[in-house]
């Protein structure tokens, strides 16, 4: 049934991707087919229609799921393997190539366990939920299973229906639970989503079909094959648009302040805290690993987004007087750090960026979260028509103080972390010159002035000051009860954690990042020796030479 | 027996677990927590004092044993880069660990008294566990990086206290300006780390300096790139120790409790500023050019604090003025290539500051008594007066702390401010004769604030000026505000034990650092000790002392003259005559408008204009060409009745069809 794929361990030949490995338990397979087979039997468990039955149902698939991503992750991953492993394999459809081909690699795993995470903590945000709440659980765990499924699959194909098929539920989900102008915005989403998307199966197809043959359209394959740079190039341009769409780039990111201030506050922290991620990753999985050649070409441009949507977003974030718009807005300018580390061309750049999604992912849906709380008590969204409600929600206030300093880099949390890494990554790349690094990080390290004052302004606007007493007339004002404190609190434990001691999570990737990197340098290698590009030769070493002087300290004497 | 210095990682860790602990507690069991006043006190008192203990017994073994222990781990690696972080205790760190646990210790006492009827005293008491814990990790952070780490959370713990009375609003705006002026300076210093690291590979404060200067003579790093890295990472300092034209959020953050401005924003974490420049000394003292402009920073914010110091009717933002000076002069010193100087200053400063600080708040909260809790009264001088006889211990602390920061012999200040006067004689004389005549107007200022408190009538009671004043403010007078007794009287034991306590270093600890024999600088660095004690003559110190004793004297007796025996007229005399000067300092420069009107305003316009052209531009160009690929006007309809699932579906349909389609054709 499984294909038993002899190991290569050892000598990696550079530029290769290493074989995948495979295991006798399917563990993958099951982490995507249990939450959608569970959800198919939503319809059929017996409630009372309030859904105070069903949710319990959906919490106890949601967290079985991340157990057994968990169990995945501790059964059969080695963190210090570089390719694929959990590998399964199963012919599907041989004369179309398609293949259902799932596993996972460091830039795989850590997103999948932050998946199943953040759906079990979205399903107990979702308690209250009382409209129609067997459709509700019933999406939220089909879009558990698509979701994991986009980071395990390894057929462009498969990742293309997985792409699309998460699609859907994320449109009902804004279409029927969403705010008040949820048509527009869950319109706007499938548009920009859906039109966008028409690349990835172009570039798919294109990639597949490539070299004349019988289709294949499994990664491992595509990694090793020869593209020309023309081809490259044009299929990079038009993943990155599709994943543009996703992460988002600037200025295609319209779409997401109208879907996110739609959204009730689990669908929220799954838009936050996964979706953006797979924009993300899919940058590094195909643009960065297939298509080296183009990445070389290519990322200059997704520095220079990146830098663009930190300060861009920052500044719109700041003007935003909407709460959860605004939240939305500083999503943005956070995921200009993951295409800065993208662009990098080091590992510690590289790594920086997988952070800061993983860190995202987490602080993100904790925000996202808290609004969604604030909104369920104060009824509004404006920051003028709310104020001094610290004083009735002590505890709420607190948690909204430490989940935003996290959000502002906080050193001790992990959002510091990741952004350090970014940045270190970025200055000390001897592949971009010199003055292009000085503007590059003092153009981002403005978004670190940035984002205090936008995040202090509205804590500064929604609970300091004297009591809004036209809200307080209006609404009675409760405190955090034990369901909230607990969803941020598991929030905050691996964000802390990650924060006082990153190796916990940067070693699951490392080695991935490593060799994903390692092939980018050479593919700069290849263009600075045969063409006379004057883009990146200036300072760059070629890499046995490469700059011996700057690990004279850091290596030596600890 | 295991030595202080290994176990020295408790130190920060200790307070840090009792933060944690109530920190927990307030948030899983608020009332109950709340309740517990004193447990918690205890608790907290517990973990800073144990602290303290091991922070003295690591003082005295590098008193008798001058050595450094560093222990590191990797933190975080990736490709060929590792971190390290851990901690290192030598003998300047030593001294900043006694200090800082010797006044976070007092200063939480005195808190037991200042805060026992607030509803958030336990609350207050886990921040200052926090940032006792945070300021303590600086101290042993063994690379810039880890520096960083902890500068930003003191800088957190600085945002909680200074908006600790959240329902202020003036309290909500200094806590935020505190905190983003902070990271401007951060972003400098974050940027400066960055550059190091580049030009270096490392973080460690010695592998930089070595490191530099070897990328400087190679030409991998050239000289201007290595000027402005140097420059970067001093924007760290001026933001953190409130050195001109970053120091505008420290008067602000005034809006605090009195404790933690004793605390926070005199004593510890302000003078972190200058202890990083300290820490950096070896990388500093390769460029003349840079430590000149640290001279030239610290001698305009020495005058400036001064002069603005003068005009304060606030008691506290006088004192707070007078801090920013008293750091110039710390940033001067150090800008004289003389750090031994610039920490003793910071040592006596911080003593007697603290002593002064908490001397206000004993002040403030009698005067709370009578005129209700709103700052603007509370603290203001115009209502004070007449309290000596009230409030004896405090009135007598309170003069000691001021003849100690006017510079007479033999109190402290004397020694640590004529010591930097004499350094910056030897090296800059233009920066010195500012120096000196800021040594004056300390002693005016200082004066006037102790002889308007503490000397004359009581004030207290004119019901105009209070109308007048609140109007000025722009507030409304608030009855139920009101629970005072109406009567002024000393503090509880509480705050007036620290107070005593404070005295004791205030006067004495000046004769550790007399210029023949300092043991503050042996204890810092054995060779400057014997370089200092060799270049020591009595015809070099003498008449500077002299002048400098003159100058302070002839302050205080202006001060003298115009506040207690009125026979000078000031306002006739001088403020008449000068008005623009006058209203210059008055308005603090106009530093404040100008940050309101370029900074504060400037980027709320930029972000609406910003966000303007997202909503009309980037918005509208996308959609159009979003619909544009979509074609016809009908498939638009679809979308506009919210069917546009259709749209996916066809997507998704065509991608069946195609497996259909070659399913079919292979068989």
């Amino acid at each position: 049934m499984f294909d038993f794929v002899p190991v290569s361990l050892g000598a990696i030949i550079p530029g290769q991707v290493p074989d995948p490995i495979s295991l006798d338990f399917p563990w993958l397979t099951l982490s995507i087919l249990f939450p959608i087979g569970g959800s198919l039997l939503v319809p059929f468990f017996p409630d009372e229609g309030e859904g105070k039955q069903v949710r319990w149902y959906a919490l106890g698939i949601a967290l079985i799921t991340f157990l057994i991503t968990v169990g995945a992750y501790l059964k059969g991953y080695d963190p210090s393997q570089e390719g694929l492993q959990l590998s399964e394999r199963i012919e599907w459809l041989p004369d179309l190539g398609l293949t259902w081909s799932v596993g996972a690699d460091g830039l795989s795993m850590p997103l999948i366990l932050l998946t199943s995470f953040i759906t079990a903590l979205a399903v107990l945000a979702a308690w209250p939920v009382s409209f129609k709440p067997k459709l509700f659980f019933f999406l939220i765990l089909a879009m558990d299973g698509g979701q994991i499924a986009v980071f395990a699959v390894q057929d462009m194909l498969l990742f293309f229906l997985a792409w699309e098929l998460e699609l859907l539920p994320v449109y009902l989900l804004l279409a029927i639970w969403g705010g008040k102008k949820r048509q527009y915005a869950a319109t706007k989403f499938i548009i920009y989503t859906a039109g966008s998307s028409l690349f990835i199966l172009l570039a798919g197809l294109a990639m597949g079909f490539f070299g004349g043959g019988a289709p294949n359209f499994e990664f491992t394959h595509l990694a090793n094959q020869n593209f020309g740079t023309g081809f490259q190039l044009l299929c990079y341009g038009g993943l990155l648009i599709a994943f543009g769409v996703k992460l988002p780039i600037v200025p295609l990111h319209t779409w997401l302040p109208d879907a996110h201030g739609e959204a009730t506050a689990p669908v929220h922290m799954l838009l936050a805290g996964i979706l953006l991620k797979m924009g993300g990753y899919a940058l590094l999985r195909f643009n960065a690993q297939l298509l080296p050649a183009a990445h070389a070409q290519f990322a200059p441009l997704l520095i220079v987004l990146g830098v663009v949507n930190i300060i861009y977003a920052a500044l719109t974030s700041f003007a935003q007087r909407n709460l959860k718009r605004k939240i939305a807005y500083s999503s943005i300018s956070h995921m200009g750090f993951v295409l800065i580390g993208i662009g990098s061309f080091s590992s510690l750049g590289t790594s920086g960026a997988m952070l800061q999604m993983i860190s995202h992912g987490l602080i993100g849906a904790s925000l996202f979260f808290l609004v969604g709380a604030t909104y369920d008590r104060t009824h509004t969204l404006q920051l003028n028509e709310m104020g001094g409600v610290g004083q009735k929600m002590r505890i709420m206030f607190a948690l909204w103080t430490v989940c935003s300093l996290a959000s502002l880099a906080l050193p001790g949390m992990s959002g510091f972390v990741s952004e350090l890494m970014v940045f270190a990554g970025l200055v000390t790349d001897e592949v971009y010159t010199l003055p292009f690094r000085i503007v590059i990080a003092g153009l981002a390290a403005i978004g670190v002035i940035l984002t205090p004052i936008y995040l202090l302004s509205m804590l500064r606007e929604i609970f300091f000051g004297k009591e809004n007493t036209e809200l307080l007339a209006k609404r009675e004002l409760v405190d955090a009860e034990p369901r909230e404190i607990y969803i941020i609190a598991s929030l905050l434990v691996p964000i802390i954690g990650i924060g006082l001691y990153p190796r916990i999570m940067t070693e699951t990737y490392t080695a991935s990042i490593d060799g994903l990197v390692a092939r980018d340098k050479l593919a700069v290698e290849r263009i600075v020796n045969t063409s006379e590009s004057k883009n990146y030769d200036k300072t760059f070493l070629p890499s046995t030479s490469s700059a011996p002087k700057l690990n004279i300290y850091s290596s030596s004497g600890y | 027996m295991l030595s202080p210095a290994e176990i020295a990682w408790l130190i920060p860790l200790l307070p840090l677990f009792g933060a944690i602990a109530s920190g927990l507690g307030l948030i899983g069991f608020n009332q109950r927590i709340n309740r517990l006043k004193k447990p918690v006190a205890i608790v907290l008192l517990t973990c800073v004092g144990a602290s303290a203990v091991l922070s003295f017994a690591v003082l005295f073994e590098q008193i008798f044993n001058p050595h450094t222990v560093e222990h590191l781990f990797v933190w975080a690696s990736a490709g060929d880069f590792t971190l390290p972080m851990g901690y290192v205790v030598d003998s300047l760190g030593a001294v900043m660990l006694a200090l800082v646990t010797t006044i976070a210790l007092l200063v939480m006492v005195y808190s037991h008294g200042y805060m026992s009827h607030d509803k958030g005293y336990v609350r207050f008491f886990t921040y200052l566990a926090l940032f006792s814990s945070s300021m303590l990790g600086l101290i042993i952070s063994p690379n810039l990086l880890e520096i960083y780490v902890f500068w930003e959370l003191v800088g957190m713990c600085s945002y909680l206290l200074v908006g600790f009375w959240y329902d202020r609003d003036g309290a909500a705006h200094a806590a935020q300006k505190a905190f983003v002026v902070n990271r401007v300076g951060d972003f400098g210093l974050l940027l400066g780390i960055l550059g190091l690291f580049w030009a270096t590979g490392t973080f460690d404060f010695r592998g930089i300096a070595i490191g530099l200067s070897d990328a400087i003579s190679l030409g991998s790093v050239p000289e201007w790139a290595a000027l402005g890295l140097c420059f970067l990472v001093f924007l760290g300092p001026m933001a953190k120790s409130a050195q001109f034209p970053l120091h505008v959020w420290l008067p602000d953050a005034m809006e605090g409790p009195t404790p933690i401005s004793a605390l926070i924003h005199a004593a510890t974490m302000v003078a972190a500023g200058v202890f990083l420049v300290a820490r950096l000394e070896p990388l500093y003292s390769q460029f003349p050019l840079i430590n000149l402009l640290i001279a030239i920073f610290g001698t305009i914010t020495c005058f400036l604090g001064a002069s603005i110091a003068l005009t304060q009717m606030d008691l506290k933002k006088g004192l707070a003025y007078s801090t920013v000076s008293q750091l110039g002069y710390m940033m001067l010193a150090m800008g004289c290539g003389a750090p031994i100087a610039g920490m003793f200053h910071l040592v006596t400063h911080a003593f007697f500051k603290a002593m002064l600080f908490l001397g206000s708040g004993s002040v403030i909260h009698a005067m709370e008594e009578v005129v209700g809790h709103e700052p603007v009264l509370a603290q203001d001088m115009r209502l004070m007066g007449g309290l000596r006889k009230k409030m004896p211990i405090t009135s007598s602390t309170f003069l000691i702390g001021c003849v100690a920061i006017s510079g007479i012999p033999p109190l402290a200040g004397f020694w640590s401010k004529d010591e930097i006067l004499g350094q910056a004689f030897n090296t800059f004389p233009i920066l010195w004769i500012v120096g000196f005549l800021t040594a004056g107007m300390t002693a005016f200022y200082m004066f006037r604030l102790y002889f308007l408190t503490f000397e004359g009538e009581f004030r207290g009671h004119n019901e105009d000026l209070k109308i007048n004043l609140l109007a000025s403010a722009g507030k409304e007078k608030d009855e139920e505000d009101f629970h005072g007794s109406g009567s002024i009287h000393e503090s509880s034991w509480s705050m007036t034990v620290p107070l005593i306590v404070l005295a004791v270093p205030s006067i004495l600890i000046g004769f550790l650092g007399a210029p023949w024999n300092s043991s503050f600088a042996k204890l810092l660095s054995m060779e400057e000790a014997s370089k200092m004690a060799s270049e020591f003559t009595w015809s070099g110190f003498l008449p500077l002392a002299f002048a400098s004793v003159l100058i302070s004297c002839a302050g205080i007796s202006v001060a003298y003259f115009a506040y207690y025996s009125k026979k000078i007229d000031l306002h006739s005399m001088v403020v008449k005559k000068f008005p623009t000067i006058n209203t210059f300092f008055a308005k603090k420069w106009y530093l404040d408008e100008i940050n309101e009107k370029l900074f504060v305003r400037g980027s709320r316009k930029l972000a609406r204009e910003v966000l303007e052209v997202d909503a009309k531009v980037v918005d509208g160009v996308v959609n159009l060409t979003g619909l544009l690929t979509l074609g016809s006007g009908e498939g638009l309809k679809y979308f506009e009745t919210g069917r546009a699932q259709f749209y996916a579906l066809i997507i998704f349909g065509g991608v069946i069809a195609l497996v259909a389609l070659f399913g079919v054709l292979g068989n």
